[in-house]
C-alpha cells in the first residue's frame, strides 16, 4: 500500500501520464501512429537519445552538467569512420571508441575535481573544441562505406527489435542497477545532495564524480557507434543539439538539475516523451518551425507540473 | 506603579491543522525592558513570535499594542505600527553596503534617482541612534563579521521607529566578544524606552540580559516571572517539566590507556596542537568560534590537509588523507554543522544513518548495497538513540534539530567506533535532546569508547567532561583536570593568547 502510495505521487508517474496522454492525442488524430511499426520505430529514434541521457542522468545527480556530448558523439563518429577507412578492425575500432569516452570523461573530472573548475564551463569549451576537431579530421565532409559487422550495431536486427533498442534497454537496465542498488550509485545522489556531508561521511567525492563524467563519456561513445551504423555515414554536423535533448529528458523525467534527485526509470520516461511528439508531429505533418516550438512549450509544461508541487514561497 | 504595556497578548491560541501550536498565552511586555522568552524547541516561541509579527492570525485571542487592539494582517501592517522581528537566519543582501540594506525597499529617490548622500546620512544617524556609530554604512556587508552583520540586521528593524523588537536567537552564531557588544547594543535600545522580547536558548544569556522570563511549555505559559527571582536550574525544570536533580551525568567510567594521540599538529589555523584521548575518557575542548577546535577534529580525521604534526592511534602513527581512512580505523568525527556537513536532507532517516558505514565496506556485498541489513541497523539505532519519527523512512529535513542531531550521532555509532570525535553535537537543541545526548556520550565512555566532545557552552564541558582542553587561536591553551576544571578557569585560558578584537571570519 505504502508502495503505491509513493509510486503515484512521484515525478516519473506524474510524467508518464504525460507520455500517455500525450500517446491517446496522436493516436486519435493519427491513423499510423499506434502501428507496431511506428511505435519500434519511435524507440528506434529514441535510442540514441536515450543513451546520451542516461550519462547526462548520471552527472545531473551530482548537480553537474555535460553540454559536450552532442559534440563528442559526432567526434567518436568521426574517429571510428577514420579508423574504419584506415583498416583497423571493427572490434579494435569499437574499443578505442569507448576509450575516447573515457577519456572524455577523465578530462572532464580532472578538470572538475582536480582543477576547480565549473561543470558547465568546462563541457562548454569542450563541446566546441569536440566539434571543431570533428570539423578538422572530416575535412567538413561526410564520410561513408563502413564494413557491414561495424553498421549491425545501428542498423542490425534481432527478430523484429532493432540492436540499437536492444543497446538502448540493456543499458538502461545497468544503468538502473547501478544507480539503484550499488553503494557507488547510493554515493552518486549523496555527492547532488550534499557534497561537504558526502566528503565527512567517508565517500570519495573525487572517485565519485570522475566516474559520471566517464559515464557521460562512454555513453557518448556507445551513441556515435549506434548513430555512425544507422545513417550509414559519419557525419561532421551529427548530434548536434542532443546535449539539449538530453538534459530536457532527464529535467522532465523528475531530476533536479541541483542535484541529488532522479531516476533511470524518469529519463527513459523522458526520452520517450520527446520522441512520441516529434514522431506525432511528423506524422501530423506539423510544419518543422512549429514543431521546434511546440517541442518546447512542452517541455515547460512537463517541468512546470513537477515544480508547481513544492514552489517555495517568495519570502 | 507600572507604565502602560507596550505589547499584550491576551489568551492567544493558535490552531494548525491537527496541532494546537500555542494555547492560551498571555505575555505582556513593557517599554524598556527585556522579555526572555524560553522554551524547548516546538514549544511554541516561534509561533508567538509570528503571531505577534502578523505572518499569520490566531486562532483565539487579542493582541495590545500600545493600550489599543491591534489585528495586523501581513508582516508589513507589524513593522508599520513599529513591531520589528529579527529573525535567527540573517536576511542581509550580502554584496550591497549596509545603508542600501537598512533602506532597502524605500531607498530615498530624488528625480527618480537614488539620492546616495541622502542614504548615508540616514543610515548613519540610524546607526548612531542604536549605538552603532562605528559602522561605515558604506560598508559592503559580505565583508563584514557576523557579528556587525547581526547589529545592522537590528538597525534595519529599528529603522522603522520599532517600539517593540523580537531578536529570535540573536546570539547563536556569535562570539564571545560580539556577543557583549550585542547586550551592550540591547541596553542602549532599552533605555529608549524599546521593549525587547529575546528569544534565546542559552539561558546564561538570559540571566544576563533579561529583566523579565516568560516560559512556554507545549504551547502553554508556564511562568512569567522576574528573572532575578529565579536560577537556571528552576527554569530548566519548568522547560522540560520535570525537576532535574543534576543536568549533566558523568557516568561510572576510569580512563583507560591513550586511544588517540596528536603531537605538534598544524595548518592554516592551527599552530602546533598537541592533544590525546584515553579510552572510556570524556575530553571536552572549549574553545570560542574560530579558536581552531573545528579545525583540529577534521584534521585529525584527514578533512583538511596537515603542514606538520603526528597523529597516533594506540600508540602507532597513522596519517589519515580522507575521512573514510579515518572511519576504516576507527575514528569518527561528526560535524557541527548537520545541514550543511552532516546530514543529506531529501533523503530518508535510515540512509542518512547508514551513509558512513557503506563507505567502509558495512551492508554492502560485491559492490551492492544491502538494504535489509542497513534498515534493520537504522532502526535498531534509532530506537536506542531515541529518534522520535513515525518510521526511519521520514525524509531527516523535517526532523528537530534535536532529532537530527540524534540521526548524525545514529550515523557515527552504527560503526561501533573506537574514537569519537562529536563537535558541538548539542547545538541549537532544545534542553531535553540535550539531557539525552549528555547522558549518551557518558554512556559511550563506560562502553570504554574515547569520545572527545566539542562545545561552546561552558557548563556542559564542565559537567560532561573528564577532561578539558581550552583552546585559542589555534593552539591548547591549557589542559584542565578534576579540581581545576571551573569555569573561571575555562574562561580564563580560552580568552587568555585570544587577542580581544578577533573576529570570527
Amino acid at each position: 500500500m505504502k508502495l503505491n502510495k509513493s509510486l503515484l505521487s512521484s515525478s516519473e508517474f506524474i510524467v508518464f501520464l504525460g507520455l500517455l496522454a500525450v500517446g491517446a492525442f496522436f493516436a486519435f488524430t493519427s491513423p499510423v501512429f499506434l502501428t507496431k511499426f511506428n511505435l519500434l520505430n519511435i524507440l528506434l529514434q529514441s535510442s540514441i537519445q536515450g543513451i546520451i541521457a542516461i550519462g547526462m542522468t548520471f552527472v545531473i545527480l551530482t548537480a553537474g552538467i555535460d553540454l559536450s556530448v552532442g559534440s563528442v558523439v559526432a567526434l567518436s563518429g568521426v574517429l571510428m569512420a577514420l579508423m574504419l577507412h584506415g583498416g583497423v578492425p571493427v572490434w579494435a575500432v569499437i574499443l578505442i571508441n569507448l576509450a575516447f569516452g573515457v577519456a572524455v570523461g577523465v578530462f572532464h573530472g580532472f578538470s572538475i575535481t582536480k582543477i576547480g573548475m565549473a561543470p558547465f564551463i568546462v563541457t562548454l569549451a569542450t563541446m566546441a573544441m569536440a566539434r571543431g576537431l570533428t570539423m578538422v579530421f572530416s575535412d567538413g565532409k561526410t564520410i561513408f562505406d563502413f564494413p557491414p559487422a561495424f553498421e549491425f550495431f545501428g542498423a542490425g536486427q534481432i527478430g523484429p527489435i532493432s540492436v540499437a533498442v536492444i543497446i538502448f534497454l540493456l543499458y538502461a537496465l545497468v544503468a538502473e542497477v547501478v544507480l539503484r542498488s550499488t553503494v557507488l550509485g547510493r554515493n552518486i545522489y549523496a555527492v547532488g545532495s550534499n557534497i561537504q556531508a558526502a566528503a565527512l561521511s567517508g565517500i570519495r567525492t573525487h572517485g565519485v564524480l570522475y566516474f559520471v563524467y566517464i559515464v557521460s563519456g562512454v555513453s557518448c561513445a556507445i551513441a556515435g557507434l549506434v548513430l555512425t551504423g544507422r545513417l550509414g555515414a559519419a557525419m561532421p554536423t551529427a548530434a548536434m543539439g542532443y546535449e539539449l535533448d538530453a538534459i530536457a529528458a532527464v529535467i522532465i523525467g523528475g531530476a533536479s538539475l541541483m542535484g541529488g534527485k532522479g531516476t533511470i526509470v524518469g529519463t527513459i520516461i523522458g526520452v520517450l516523451l520527446i520522441g512520441v511528439i516529434n514522431n506525432g508531429m511528423n506524422l501530423l505533418n506539423v510544419p518543422p518551425f512549429w514543431q521546434s516550438f511546440l517541442k518546447g512549450a512542452v517541455i515547460f509544461l512537463a517541468v512546470m507540473i513537477d515544480s508547481l508541487k513544492n514552489r517555495p514561497s517568495e519570502v | 506603579m507600572k507604565p502602560t504595556p507596550v505589547l499584550e497578548t491576551l489568551n492567544l491560541t493558535k490552531v494548525f491543522p491537527g496541532v494546537v501550536a500555542l494555547d492560551d498565552v498571555s505575555l505582556t511586555l513593557y517599554p524598556g525592558e527585556v522579555l526572555g522568552l524560553v522554551g524547548e524547541n516546538g514549544a511554541g516561541k516561534s509561533t508567538l513570535m509570528k503571531l505577534i509579527g502578523g505572518v499569520f492570525p490566531p486562532t483565539r485571542g487579542r493582541i495590545r499594542y500600545r493600550g489599543e487592539e491591534v489585528q495586523f494582517r501581513t508582516p508589513k501592517d507589524a513593522l508599520d505600527a513599529g513591531i520589528s522581528i529579527v529573525y535567527q537566519e540573517l536576511n542581509l543582501i550580502p554584496h550591497l553596503s549596509v545603508a542600501e540594506n537598512i533602506f532597502i525597499n524605500r531607498l530615498p529617490r530624488r528625480r527618480g534617482f537614488v539620492d546616495w548622500g541622502r542614504l548615508y546620512r540616514d543610515a548613519a544617524r540610524i546607526l548612531e541612534a542604536s549605538g552603532m556609530g562605528e559602522i561605515d554604512p558604506r560598508a559592503i556587508v559580505s565583508g563584514l563579521p557576523i557579528g556587525v552583520k547581526q547589529s545592522v540586521e537590528i538597525a534595519k528593524a529599528l529603522s522603522y521607529d520599532a517600539r517593540v523588537l523580537l531578536l529570535d536567537e540573536p546570539t547563536s552564531s556569535l562570539t564571545g566578544p560580539e556577543i557583549e557588544n550585542l547586550f551592550g547594543v540591547i541596553r542602549r535600545l532599552q533605555e529608549q524606552g524599546i521593549g525587547i522580547v529575546y528569544v534565546s536558548h542559552h539561558l546564561d544569556e538570559i540571566f544576563e540580559i533579561t529583566d523579565r522570563v516568560h516560559v512556554l511549555r507545549d504551547g502553554r505559559t508556564v511562568v512569567e516571572m522576574p528573572t532575578a527571582e529565579t536560577t537556571e536550574e528552576a527554569i530548566v525544570a519548568r522547560m522540560v517539566g520535570r525537576d532535574l536533580q543534576d543536568i549533566y551525568y558523568k557516568g561510572d567510567h576510569r580512563p583507560g590507556e591513550v586511544a588517540l594521540e596528536a603531537r605538534g599538529l598544524s595548518d592554516a589555523v592551527l599552530d602546533g596542537v598537541d592533544f590525546h584521548v584515553r579510552r572510556s575518557e570524556v575530553v571536552g575542548i572549549y574553545g570560542l568560534l574560530g579558536s581552531g577546535r573545528t579545525e583540529l577534529l577534521k584534521a585529525i580525521v584527514g578533512a583538511r590537509p596537515l603542514r606538520a604534526g603526528e597523529v597516533r592511534l594506540r600508540g602507532r602513527p597513522v596519517r589519515f588523507r580522507h575521512p573514510q581512512e579515518a572511519a576504516r580505523a576507527g575514528v569518527i568525527y561528526s560535524s557541527e554543522d548537520r545541514k550543511g556537513e552532516n546530514l543529506f536532507f531529501g533523503q530518508p532517516i535510515w540512509k542518512n544513518e547508514t551513509y558512513l558505514a557503506l563507505q567502509i565496506g558495512r551492508f554492502v556485498r560485491m559492490g551492492f548495497a544491502q538494504v535489509a541489513e542497513e534498515r534493520r541497523a537504522a532502526e535498531a539505532y534509532s530506537r536506542k538513540l531515541g529518534v522520535k519519527a513515525p518510521s526511519i523512512d521520514v525524509d531527516v529535513y523535517h526532523l528537530s534539530g534535536g532529532n537530527q542531531q540524534k540521526v548524525c550521532l545514529a550515523k557515527a555509532l552504527i560503526n561501533d567506533p573506537e574514537v569519537v570525535l562529536l563537535d558541538e553535537p548539542t547545538r541549537g537543541i532544545d534542553v531535553g535532546a540535550k539531557l539525552e545526548i549528555y547522558k549518551l556520550i557518558a554512556e559511550l565512555a563506560d562502553q570504554g569508547k574515547a569520545v572527545v566532545f566539542v562545545s561552546s557552552e561552558l557548563p556542559e564541558v564542565i559537567g560532561c567532561a573528564d577532561r578539558v582542553y581550552t583552546m585559542a587561536g589555534g593552539r591548547i591553551t591549557a589542559e584542565l583536570t578534576g579540581e581545576a576544571i571551573t569555569e573561571e578557569n575555562v574562561l580564563r585560558y580560552c580568552l587568555q593568547t585570544a587577542s580581544p578584537g578577533e573576529a570570527a571570519p
